[in-house]
């Protein structure tokens, strides 16, 4: 009897054991952001100019979003060279897994030609995209994003579009997984980019 | 021929009295950063020191290649980063202000011809009394300037 305890005893704690083993995961230094604060991001299709480029068709790539627009004058070159430094230091195998997209919050002025004429400038793996400036808003709202236009008058075309400056993380599952924020060094890039390539 | 030594000498000895701003201020590693195709605008940087005792002011900057030229800050207001212009760039006796992306910069906007690597663009700086000193910057491609806290640390 008290034998059968004991051995009922021993398996209750060995499937405790294997029970931690299987689902208790310690906590990384650097956590994910907490689910309340992240945005819900999710799918979108916009138009590039060599057509219709879906969020949707990148599973299996890790994809990066920013949202910025061409006339930007410094932000967005800053953010973009960081990054794009960031992917050239990415092995060849990783650079392939890998994905940018430049969604514009300046669908008056940013024409899909000019996207992909401004985002070839900092690296071919960057694709830029437009839509109608509902579709860009519903989007945007989203990922958490914030732009609204500020009257300059010696800005070029007479306004900036003040913007939420990061750098959006979509895992190879779709999901939103995090973000970097504004001029993240290349260095930073890499690490961010391939934690979320390497996870299981 | 001794006289221009002397000259020389008494002019030196008068310099940290009558030196403008511009005589005490000495820039380092000035550039531009080459713009994007279709830019309308881009910045320059660069570290501007301040040698003399007295605090200085930049508050005007110019350039033959934009059609304006302004000084700017950036604003990190929860993550949207806002381009705003300054009045002045104001450095401390002995201090330095660091012109660099995502922070201070010379803003050149409606860049008249576009400019490609390696052009040198003569940069004006004009100081609060009235003296001017010339910047030479050569436009480079863009490469990451690291900021501080760039990582965002969410515990």
């Amino acid at each position: 009897m008290v034998e059968r305890i004991l051995i009922f005893v021993a398996g209750l704690l060995a499937a405790a054991i294997v029970g931690v083993a299987l689902f208790w995961q310690p906590e990384m230094p650097e956590r994910p952001l907490p689910k309340a604060v992240i945005a819900a991001g999710g799918d979108f299709t916009l138009q590039s100019a060599s057509g219709p480029v879906a969020l949707q068709n990148y599973r299996g790539k890790l994809v990066l979003v920013y949202f910025g627009y061409t006339f930007c004058p410094d932000i967005c070159p800053t953010s973009l060279a960081a990054t794009a430094e960031g992917l050239k230091q990415l092995t060849p195998e990783e650079l392939a897994r890998v994905a940018m997209i430049f969604v514009s919050v300046d669908p008056k002025r940013d024409t899909p030609a000019r996207l992909a004429e401004y985002v070839d400038f900092f690296h071919p793996a960057i694709v830029g995209v437009t839509g109608t400036p509902e579709n860009i808003a519903e989007i945007a709202k989203r990922y958490g994003v914030f732009y609204a236009e500020q009257k300059v008058e010696t800005a070029g075309g007479g306004y900036v579009v003040d913007h939420s400056a990061d750098t959006f993380i979509v895992a190879p599952d779709g999901q939103l997984v995090g973000k970097m924020a504004h001029a993240t060094p290349p260095d930073q890039v890499v690490v961010a980019i391939r934690k979320y390539l390497n996870q299981p | 021929m001794k006289q221009l030594s002397l000259l020389a000498a008494s002019l030196m000895f008068s310099a940290g009295v009558l030196a403008g701003a511009a005589d005490n201020v000495s820039v380092q590693d000035p550039y531009v950063r080459l713009a994007p195709p279709n830019a309308p605008a881009t910045g320059a940087f660069m570290v501007i020191k301040n040698n003399g005792d007295k605090d200085v002011k930049v508050v005007k900057a110019d350039n033959p290649v934009s059609k304006v030229t302004e000084l700017h800050t950036h604003i990190n207001d929860g993550g949207v980063m806002k381009m705003r212009p300054v009045p002045s760039i104001d450095i401390k006796a002995k201090g330095e202000a660091v012109l660099k992306p995502g922070s201070l910069h010379v803003m050149m906007i409606d860049i008249k011809t576009p400019m490609k690597e390696g052009d040198v663009v003569p940069i004006t700086l004009s100081f609060d009394d009235g003296s001017t000193k010339q910047v030479d910057a050569k436009v480079v491609r863009p490469m990451a300037a690291p900021m501080p806290a760039a990582m965002e640390h969410k515990h």
